[in-house]
């Protein structure tokens, strides 16, 4: 075949370089850009004005002298966690630790980050001490407060000015990491926990006089574990940078992956059990329930996945999830009903998933190693828990705000696609059904599913069973997620080609397959934008949980702390801070999705 | 290209395929859009290791019958038996098809998201269930033989239209098809690109595959076929051997068009 195909290569073309782009000096810029023309030039005065008017407000708003600042700063640890007894403490910062650690491992095998020109990084200082200059003009200080901000501003400028001298005019040689940079701000800010006296603050509902605020540098207990945490996060990415260079690419970003997957769930039970694991139990009840479906269910998908099984396989799979859906008739331990669904689940992937002997065996261990999983949770959640809060109620604040909205987005992802699935098949009952459902829930208000779920599905349970609040709430959201999510892949999935359909589908694949390898990754790549759009949605809105009496962030800023006897009438001051909270999470989370689409468009289309 | 010992050059000349067997059948094949009608008895035999290419205006049903073959539209009389596998509703039978037919597209349709060698992999690992390491070196060597192994590890996107054609084709080659069908394989490539894909189906001719084409490239067709249909209005007007269809075409229509097009 050597004769075939004169490539066309375009490497060695003559490239004539681009035209130098020759750099405005500020006057020009200015000139070009905002006072272009009369109109323009009022334009910028006007907007100008404008924008100092608003700035100035809200300066004179944080910095006012009545503002109960110390309201926020006393109540930190009832922000994030609500009364969660200190004792046990150290399970939120093994939590937190479980999560740096993921994150730093994963940053570094998924290669974040991104290098920076260090010029730039002085133009960002510099900017930012322009800012700073420009706050501390306009915000109703005192003169000596006005002088110290000014020399902090012009410190920040000096440094910034310092940095660009370094990098060189002109020269975009020097660069330097995103991640160096993140990881020496980041240290900055611990450090400022040991040195800067922000004061003592707590709030210590046993005690009288309740508050306590002492000069001085934070409490023991807020710096050491957050140093701890620095150290782990950097440590975690060193030890992904290893991870990545010795193990193979693939199986380690899914091994993360599930981790992540797997995360939410464990750290729940972490945070709110102990787990005894009563081995009496375990091993009378557990244990067996475990064998039987292992070397049942493992039997079972080695038929389903020999090539020669056919259509008895699939009428054999459906007959399994109709059984799964059997049990839920008759009482019987919950555990035995969720093996079931799950066995169901893998006995209708077998034919798409499995082929030869060693696909074979890596599916049914996949399926003995999930099930191992979840028999763990489920026995772990099962035994008594030994952390008891005040209240009955376990966490709240902060935390319970990233409790519902991650514990609804994970749940509701998988079932979201399912329906948009459904809805765009050609089986007229999935159809109708999936249709029936979104429309359903997209009619009804967020807040109506929610008090629906937390009030009255309570009332209809049978006897015996019963649902915790925020599992009601939980399953309000994820209905309700779902219901969004499904329209938004099902826009994805209207951009996928007819040409993308019949090339799956003339090379033989079934409609799993295609569905699967073809069709979900390109709808899912172009729904990006609204899928985070609908996350940062679902972040927000568990602000709905204040509502129905849950104590989430907002209701802890808006009826809790106004309401402490020291703080009375500090609503204000709190809701600027749980705004702030909301925002800079959503903001971030609005960050990662440009940098994922940055990442997925690259080089692909 | 190692076995193009097997047969003969074809260059036009009359085979003698009276002795191989029938890979695809059709007769009577009718199918109507709504009230029109895309198909009107349509028949045909096309044996082993034939290469016929369909001429024929746009519209006249080309493209609808060739995607008829694998089923990715559907007749509503007559039968098609391919490879002895009747076309019905029956999904066993419409894999089994597919599985046995390859298909290359007027548009590519490669996958974009996935590089050229998991386009080529893909279907040998999950619907011939083949590992991994046997498919990827297989995929090596047809990429090799189109002529594009050095592209192997980019993504669609990134490569010329003839280059994409022709990584369709070692797609659908990577099925081990007996049957090959181009639907306008060249129509949305310059000029200048469409020599390296038709080079690249003269040599799988060549070797010996059943081909059936759709295309306007009558130079292809005068040096590669043994047989010419031409297609109007949803009938084939004529068939016959390359060399009578060019030199002695007996119908009116096909006479205007040949006129027209040579």
């Amino acid at each position: 075949m050597s004769e075939i195909s004169s490539d066309v290569s375009m490497a060695n073309m003559p490239v004539a370089a681009p035209p130098e782009i020759s750099k405005l000096s500020p006057r020009e810029w200015m000139k070009e850009n905002l006072f272009s023309s009369p109109f323009n030039s009022l334009l910028t005065v006007f907007t100008t004005l404008f924008l100092l008017v608003v700035f100035r407000g809200l300066l004179s708003f944080i910095f006012n002298p009545i503002r109960q600042w110390n309201s926020t700063a006393t109540n930190l640890q009832l922000f994030m966690t609500r009364a969660y007894p200190d004792e046990q403490y150290i399970r939120i910062w093994f939590c937190v630790a479980v999560i740096l650690i993921l994150t730093g491992v994963s940053m570094a095998v998924w290669q974040a980050g991104s290098t920076m020109p260090i010029a730039t990084l002085g133009h960002k200082l510099l900017g930012t001490g322009a800012l700073l200059a420009l706050l501390a003009l306009l915000a109703p200080f005192s003169t000596s407060a006005t002088i110290q901000w000014l020399a902090g501003a012009l410190a920040v400028a000096a440094v910034g000015e310092a940095v660009r001298r370094y990098a060189g005019r002109g020269r975009n040689g020097r660069t330097v990491s995103t991640l160096t940079v993140l990881v020496v701000v980041l240290a900055g800010l611990v450090t400022s926990l040991w040195v800067v006296p922000y004061g003592h603050h707590s709030y210590i509902a046993k005690r009288v006089p309740r508050v306590l605020a002492e000069p001085g540098t934070v409490a023991l207990t807020t710096k050491l574990p957050w140093t701890i945490m620095l150290i782990v996060a950097v440590a975690a990415y060193l030890a992904g940078g290893l991870i990545r260079d010795r193990l193979p690419t693939n199986p380690t970003r899914a091994a993360l992956l599930a981790l992540w997957l797997l995360a939410p769930f464990f750290l729940v039970y972490l945070v709110l059990r102990d787990p005894d694991f009563d081995m009496g139990h375990v091993f009378s009840t557990d244990l067996p329930i475990f064998l039987a479906y292992a070397i049942g269910g493992a039997s079972l998908l080695s038929w389903l996945t020999r090539p020669s099984t056919g259509e008895t396989g699939r009428i054999v799979a459906v007959v399994v999830l109709v059984v799964g859906f059997c049990t839920f008739l008759t009482p019987m331990r919950q555990v035995v009903r969720l093996d079931m669904l799950l066995l169901a689940v893998f006995a209708l992937a077998a034919p798409t998933f499995a082929g030869g002997p060693r696909a074979r065996r890596r599916y049914i261990f996949g399926w003995l190693g999930i099930l191992g999983v979840m028999s763990w949770l489920i026995t772990a959640i099962n035994t008594p828990s030994t952390v008891t809060v005040p209240g009955g109620f376990f966490i709240g604040g902060f935390s319970i705000t990233v409790f519902v909205a991650v514990l609804a987005l994970v749940i509701s992802f998988p079932l979201g696609i399912a329906l948009a699935l459904a809805r765009t098949s050609s089986m007229p009952i999935f159809r109708q059904l999936a249709t029936g459902f979104i429309e359903v829930v997209r009619g009804v208000p967020l807040i109506t599913v929610l008090i629906f779920f937390s009030i009255m599905v309570p009332l209809f349970l049978p006897r015996g069973m019963h649902l915790g609040e925020v599992a009601a709430v939980v399953i309000g959201y994820v209905l309700f997620s779902s219901a969004y999510l499904a329209e938004n892949v099902r826009g994805g999935l209207q951009s996928v080609t007819r040409g993308q359909h019949e090339a799956a589908e003339a090379v033989g694949m079934t409609t799993a397959q295609k569905t699967v390898f073809i069709v979900l990754p390109q709808a899912l790549r172009v729904s990006i934008p609204p899928l985070v759009g609908h996350c940062i949605g679902v972040f927000k809105e568990t602000s709905l949980l204040a509502i129905i009496g849950v104590f989430d962030l907002l209701y802890i800023g808006r009826i809790v702390i106004p309401g402490q006897t020291e703080f009375m009438g500090s609503t204000r001051e709190n809701l600027f801070f749980v705004s702030v909270i909301y925002w800079i999470f959503a903001y971030q989370m609005s960050k990662a999705s440009q940098r994922l689409e940055r990442r997925t468009g690259l080089g692909e289309r | 290209m190692t076995d193009t010992t097997a047969t003969e050059p074809t260059g036009g000349q009359t085979r003698d395929l009276s002795g191989a067997r029938d890979m695809i059948v059709c007769e009577d094949v009718s199918k109507w859009y709504g009230d029109f009608q895309a198909l009107d008895k349509v028949s045909a035999t096309i044996k082993e290791q034939e290469v016929v290419v369909v001429l024929g205006p746009s519209g006249s049903g080309k493209s609808t019958w060739i995607r008829c073959i694998n089923r990715l539209e559907i007749h509503q009389e007559g039968r098609i038996v391919v490879d002895d596998v009747e076309l019905t509703n029956d999904l066993r039978n419409i894999e089994k098809v597919r599985s046995e037919v390859g298909m290359v597209f007027q548009q590519f349709n490669l996958f974009p998201h996935l590089t050229i060698l998991d386009n080529v992999t893909l279907a040998p690992i999950w619907v011939r269930k083949k590992p991994r390491a046997e498919a990827e070196s297989q995929a090596m060597s047809l990429l090799e033989r189109v002529g594009i192994p050095e592209q192997a590890h980019k993504y669609p996107g990134q490569l010329s239209g003839g280059q994409q054609q022709r990584v369709a084709i070692a797609r659908a080659l990577a099925m081990e098809p007996r049957i090959m069908l181009f639907d306008e394989p060249t129509s949305a490539l310059d000029p200048e690109m469409i020599k390296e894909v038709l080079d690249v189906m003269k040599s799988l001719a060549l070797s010996g595959m059943t081909m059936m084409v759709v295309t306007h490239e009558m130079g292809f067709a005068k040096e590669v076929a043994d047989r010419l249909f031409f297609m109007e209005g949803g009938q084939i007007v004529e068939q016959n051997t390359t060399d009578l269809f060019f030199s002695n075409p007996k119908e009116d229509r096909t006479k205007l068009f040949l006129s027209q097009i040579l």
